[in-house]
């Protein structure tokens, strides 16, 4: 294993790729302060900040997959006490990451200069969307694990200013049908409430992350990544020593299951949807939730390689952990392909669709480990580079179709597909995107998203835990079908319900062509999958701890012509059943009663939030009322029975003083007679 | 560098005192007088900061700075009373400095509203002046006890803050302010009766007060008390009056009724920055003193300090009362300090220390907005609330980069505190199993969820949602102040690097001396 050589480079220029959108938005923050509300300074500086992170991250990434990495470092410490360096790290994978991010975010910004013009927030949306994109950058940037942690936190506080953006709460940016309810807890949400559920959903994760890096900080010393590349064998085999590993991953791992709506952190993700459509593109597509797919990218071959040195104890430990992540990812990936299957909200089917998406990519991290468990360390790591192929493939399709979404939904003037209908006759160019975006998804050759998925699918085979697979095989029919339900609800069917919507008509060009131009590059990425897998296996060679090429072409073998055929033959039935036969699903869900129960538990996301709101909301107000009672109790005890207790004392004491001389004297006469035979039995 | 060369901590702490007496002696009502009392102070109350920030780039603060005037009361065995500013106290002397300047000029604006609306309920109310004179003098006593290097001393500027404290909160309090002045006045001085009793047992066996002492020209601490009879019993009656002062959960009665019904400028002081010092004075004097006792309170007050927190957070979050959550707050984000403090590590004490700096600032930040909505809406009831943060933008901002300092999230100096105390836990807890390690994280995991969840479910009940209140932000020096607390704390977010190389210095000295 050749670990890739850097030589360590002053701070700048490379960490503009970060800095760049943090001085953008300070900017704004600023001039917001100082009373600015001019919209051509907030979209204008947003954008000038982040296409200047996206230039320079081209330029690293040139360099990079040269075959030089970058080291960027301000000399000293930041914060010398837990030695937290400022540097700036790109390596093979960073740069393909940063690559992705920064011209998604651009792509996405531009299309928000339309999208957001005349809302009355447009000045706080443009200072959340830089200081995210900045975040993010940052996140996949940092060279060592505190800076990664700053730039996660900026994450998920950003998205939580974004998510609740429309913070007034109309009813029109709710997620949800109103008024709904399952199993008595509410399942429509306003968007203040939404991003309260982010936030403290990611949260959780965030303190996981945070612990894990402490006790590896305490391990090793260092929480530098090339340290702890160098070093991995090192503090995973003392990990391992203590018998503490897989505990410890799991728990440093819970950030990225949290930030990446792995089950059961995946709640926030869906009601995420209150915000502007254009940050639903971006966290699903370039920002937040990648995070957590990069977290797991960039220590799964850390913690294998570590582990593969350390001895038998750690591999086994590190296989316990890859084993519960695998199957975390399985499960995440089935369950949200099933509830995207009735959604009836467009943005909430796209949401579905990433969490299970997500969890393909988390599939392909683990199956990693468990792959090089059994002795194959170059399968493994192109297990890896399996999930960042899918990760950009993803992130290309996902954008086009939020993006797209954002679209519709205006043009509807409603979140519902219920009330959208024919387009294909009156956006032309939309209808086009949407197909290809939609393919790429439901992971038809020869689109993006058939190689990347058919490459986690192959190493999850490889992987050999079989519910693993099949989840992971039963999944992509279930995508096809959704995708190909949605396309057809929208497109080319009337809609079901009257809208109060306007004329369809095509998109503004600044919104149209950051679309289109994702939708074709799904394609295209596609059709050159080739020369994409040699540009990522190429990455691969320049990543830390893999440092050798991987082999990303598709095998076409026995596993991939059922995926294929499962794909075609799911979009075959639903096509089918909607196109010729024009089945209700609908009527027959009013109809039958198991019908509806099935319906209504994919409805009602497999009651989760139910049981949550239940559960922990439920239960901890019930905690609260008694710790007020407590609260009562103790100020009762101090502000009430102890005074009451002196102000007996005082009363019995006052008695002794009732001014009588006769009384006085019979009292003196006995105490004075006590004491003087407490005198005399001491003097005896 | 030990001894400076000129009087210059003591001038810090006499020159409000001094402003303070000039007020009084205009007794001029206007409200040209009270600007220039409140900016002049805040200016000298700004001066601790600069010198705070200034030592520690020069790098002087890592051997701690002595103030030349000392009054040596060693041969009546008292101890040479001393002023010092070194790394452990920093952070306070910052808190405590940055807070007080701008609350400062926050007052005028807030007392000239309060004054007025008491005398319009016909109640007859001390001036500004005298509410000025009160304030420095508050103001100077905090500042005093973070300087104090004997424990006699430090008792004398806790008198001092007491008395002070307890005449703003009775003059120009809320609510049945008599009634509560009253209870705070009485509860915190049993927590000092407390704390004196224990310190005189000890001072007198010992024959010395002092407790930081210069030492091969830095600050350092004489050496750990030796074992006397009955000691473990005055130890503990210290720490237990200290813990009062904290208001850690079981003995924090006092404190939601103190904390919600003074004016509110006064409770942007007493919340964070009076109830903190309890925290530092136990790192201060009691651990170095005490090391082998506090050994044994090592899980009593781990235990304590996360029942504090959740149980503060838990309360917290039913409270309707904007000032009365915060006061809960308070107590929760005490637990914080404390567990810091429990893992009797360099790292734990130092991010208590931090801690108390981030929540002076978030705190206060929160603190000045809930006296925003008193005087311009004439409300602190939550429920009333919603929605504000369409007419308050940057008040909304503000207040959300204050739980940022509460909850841990960058860019505010809250997370860094979060992140030395987390690595003190680790640093001071065996991790020999995997059931230990999960019961830690889950276990932080609900202190720090408790804590996020009552600052964002605030956030939103007091800001978001339809808006209910007529209002519209406008921006002068009251509203400018809250920024720029809050700018400040971004500011020593970057500046972690200068601002917390003394701290360890100072902290690893400590744990050195504790023999750890």
């Amino acid at each position: 294993m050749v670990e890739p050589g850097y030589v360590v480079e002053g701070f700048l220029p490379w960490s503009l790729a970060w800095l760049a959108p943090y001085i953008g938005a300070f900017i704004l923050a600023l001039a917001y302060i100082a009373g600015s509300r001019n919209d051509k300074l907030y979209w204008g500086v947003s954008l000038v900040s982040i296409l200047a992170s996206a230039i320079i991250s081209t330029i690293a990434a040139a360099r990079v997959l040269g075959g030089e990495p970058i080291y960027a470092k301000a000399s000293g410490y930041w914060f010398p006490w837990i030695k937290v360096t400022l540097g700036t790290y790109i390596d093979g994978l960073s740069a393909v990451m940063a690559l992705v991010v920064s011209w998604l975010s651009f792509l996405i910004a531009l299309y928000s200069v339309k999208y957001m013009e005349g809302d009355w927030g447009l000045h706080r949306y443009f200072f959340f969307i830089t200081f995210f994109v900045g975040s993010m950058q940052l996140v996949v940037l940092a060279d060592n694990l505190l800076l990664l942690f700053i730039g996660w936190e900026g994450t998920g506080i950003a998205s939580y200013a974004l998510i609740g953006h429309w913070y007034t709460d109309e009813e029109e940016y709710w997620v949800g049908v109103p008024g709904r309810r399952a199993l008595g807890q509410p399942m429509y949400f306003e968007p203040s409430h939404s991003a309260v559920r982010a936030i403290l959903f990611t949260r959780i994760g965030d303190i996981g992350l945070l612990v894990g890096t402490a006790i590896i900080y305490l391990t090793v010393g260092t929480i530098t990544i090339p340290e702890l590349v160098q070093n991995a064998a090192a503090w995973i085999g003392a990990l391992a020593a203590k018998g503490i590993l897989p505990s410890l991953l799991l728990i440093f791992t819970l950030g990225a299951l949290g930030k990446s709506a792995q089950f059961p952190f995946h709640e926030w993700l869906v009601t995420a949807m209150t915000g502007p459509t254009p940050v639903s593109a971006l966290i699903h597509a370039a920002t937040m939730v990648k995070a957590g797919v990069y977290f797991i990218l960039r220590f799964a071959p850390i913690i294998i390689v570590g582990a593969l040195a350390a001895g038998e104890a750690a591999k086994a430990q590190a296989l316990d952990y890859f084993t519960i992540v695998a199957g975390l990812g399985a499960v995440t990936a089935f369950m949200m392909a099933t509830m995207a299957l009735v959604s009836n909200e467009l943005k909430l089917i796209l949401a579905y669709s990433t969490a299970s998406q997500l969890g393909y990519m988390f599939i392909a991290g683990a199956a990693a480990g468990i792959i090089a468990y059994h002795g194959e360390l170059e399968a493994a790591l192109s297990s890896v580079m399996a999930g960042l192929s899918h990760l950009v493939s993803h992130a290309v399709f996902k954008a086009s179709l939020f993006l797209i979404a954002g679209w519709l939904i205006h043009v509807a003037h409603n979140r519902f597909i219920d009330t959208m209908g024919n387009y294909a006759k009156y956006m032309k160019l939309t209808a086009f995107s949407l197909w290809l975006a939609g393919l790429s998804l439901a992971g038809l050759p020869p689109f993006s998203g058939f190689f990347s998925k058919e490459l986690v699918i192959y190493y999850a085979e490889e992987a050999g835990i079989g519910p693993v697979l099949w989840l992971a095989v039963i999944t992509a029919g279930l995508t096809a079908a959704y995708t190909l339900r949605m396309i057809i609800r929208i497109l080319h069917l009337p809609p079901r319900e009257e809208g109060h919507g306007h004329e369809p008509h095509e998109a503004h060009p600044i919104m149209l062509g950051p679309y289109l131009v994702l939708a074709l590059a799904s394609i295209i990425l596609g059709l050159a999958w080739g020369q994409v897998s040699g540009v990522l296996s190429k990455a691969a060679q320049l990543t830390a701890a893999i440092g050798e090429a991987v082999s990303l072409q598709v095998k076409f073998a026995g596993l991939t012509y059922i995926v294929i055929g499962l794909v075609l033959a799911s979009m075959g039935v639903v096509g089918f059943l909607y196109m010729a036969a024009r089945v209700d699903f609908m009527g027959i869900v009013s109809r039958s009663t198991a019908a509806r129960m099935i319906h209504d538990f994919l409805y009602d996301r497999w009651y989760i939030n139910s049981i949550y709101y239940i559960v922990f909301v439920g239960g901890f107000t019930y905690i609260m009322l008694s710790l007020q009672l407590v609260d009562s109790l103790i100020d009762l005890l101090y502000h009430s029975a102890i005074p009451l207790l002196a102000a007996l004392g005082a009363a019995a004491l006052r008695t002794l003083h009732r001014g009588r001389t006769d009384y006085y004297l019979t009292l003196y006469i006995y105490f004075a007679s006590l004491a003087l035979l407490l005198i005399y039995l001491y003097w005896r | 560098m030990a001894y400076l060369g000129a009087p210059i901590l003591w001038i810090t702490i006499l020159a409000p005192v001094v402003l303070a007496v000039v007020g009084l002696l205009l007794r001029d009502n206007s409200g040209k007088t009270y600007r220039f009392l409140a900016y002049t102070g805040a200016f000298l109350l700004f001066i601790p900061a600069v010198l705070v920030l200034y030592y520690s780039y020069t790098g002087a603060l890592a051997a701690g700075i002595i103030d030349p005037v000392i009054a040596d009361l060693s041969s009546y065995r008292i101890g040479r009373m001393m002023l010092v500013l070194d790394g452990l106290s920093s952070p306070v002397v910052l808190g405590i400095s940055v807070v007080t300047a701008l609350v400062s000029v926050y007052s005028i604006r807030y007392m000239t509203h309060r004054i007025r609306e008491m005398e319009e309920h016909g109640e007859k109310v001390p001036g500004f002046e005298v509410y000025y004179a009160l304030y420095a003098g508050f103001a100077a006593s905090m500042l005093g006890m973070a300087y104090a290097s004997n424990l006699i001393l430090f008792f004398i500027f806790l008198e001092l803050s007491l008395l002070t404290s307890f005449a703003l909160i009775a003059y120009y309090g809320y609510g049945d302010r008599g009634r509560i002045s009253l209870l705070y006045f009485v509860w915190t001085h049993i927590a000092g009766a407390l704390f004196l009793a224990g310190v005189l047992y000890y001072g007198l066996n010992r024959g010395t007060f002092d407790v930081v002492v210069e030492m091969d020209g830095a600050v350092g601490y004489i050496a750990p008390s030796p074992s006397y009879q009955y000691l473990d019993l005055a130890v503990a009656a210290i720490i237990l009056g200290l813990l009062v002062k904290m208001a850690v959960f079981g003995v924090h009665m006092w404190l939601p009724y103190a904390h919600a019904e003074a004016p509110t400028p006064v409770s942007a002081l007493l919340s964070p920055n009076l109830i903190g010092i309890a925290g530092y004075a136990l790192a201060r004097f009691v651990y170095p003193l005490f090391p082998g006792i506090i050994e044994g309170y090592k899980t009593l007050l781990l235990s304590i300090s996360i029942l504090t927190i959740v149980y503060g957070g838990l309360v917290a979050l039913r409270q309707v009362d904007f000032k009365r959550f915060l006061a809960y707050s308070s107590v929760s984000q005490m637990g914080y300090m404390l567990l810091g403090l429990a893992t009797l590590t360099s790292m734990g004490i130092g991010g208590a220390m931090l801690h108390y700096l981030s929540h002076a600032i978030g705190k206060a930040v929160l603190f000045m907005v809930a006296g925003v909505f008193i005087t311009e809406l004439g409300t602190r009831d939550i429920t009333r609330m919603g929605g504000l943060a369409r007419r308050y933008p940057i008040l909304a901002a503000v207040t959300l980069l204050g739980f940022m300092h509460l909850v841990g999230i960058p860019p505010a100096l809250g997370m860094w505190s979060e992140v030395l105390i987390v690595y003190g836990i680790f640093d001071g807890v065996q991790v020999t199993g995997q059931a230990v390690l999960w019961g830690i994280t889950l276990v932080l995991i609900l202190a720090f969820m408790v804590t996020a969840a009552y600052s964002f479910v605030a956030m939103r009940r007091i800001f978001f949602g339809p808006p209910r209140i007529e209002a519209s932000e406008y921006m002068d020096d009251f509203k400018a102040t809250i920024v720029l607390v809050g700018v400040l704390g971004v500011f020593f977010f970057i500046s972690i690097g200068t601002l917390s190389e003394p701290l360890r210095v100072a902290s690893e000295l400590l744990v050195r001396v504790m023999g750890g």
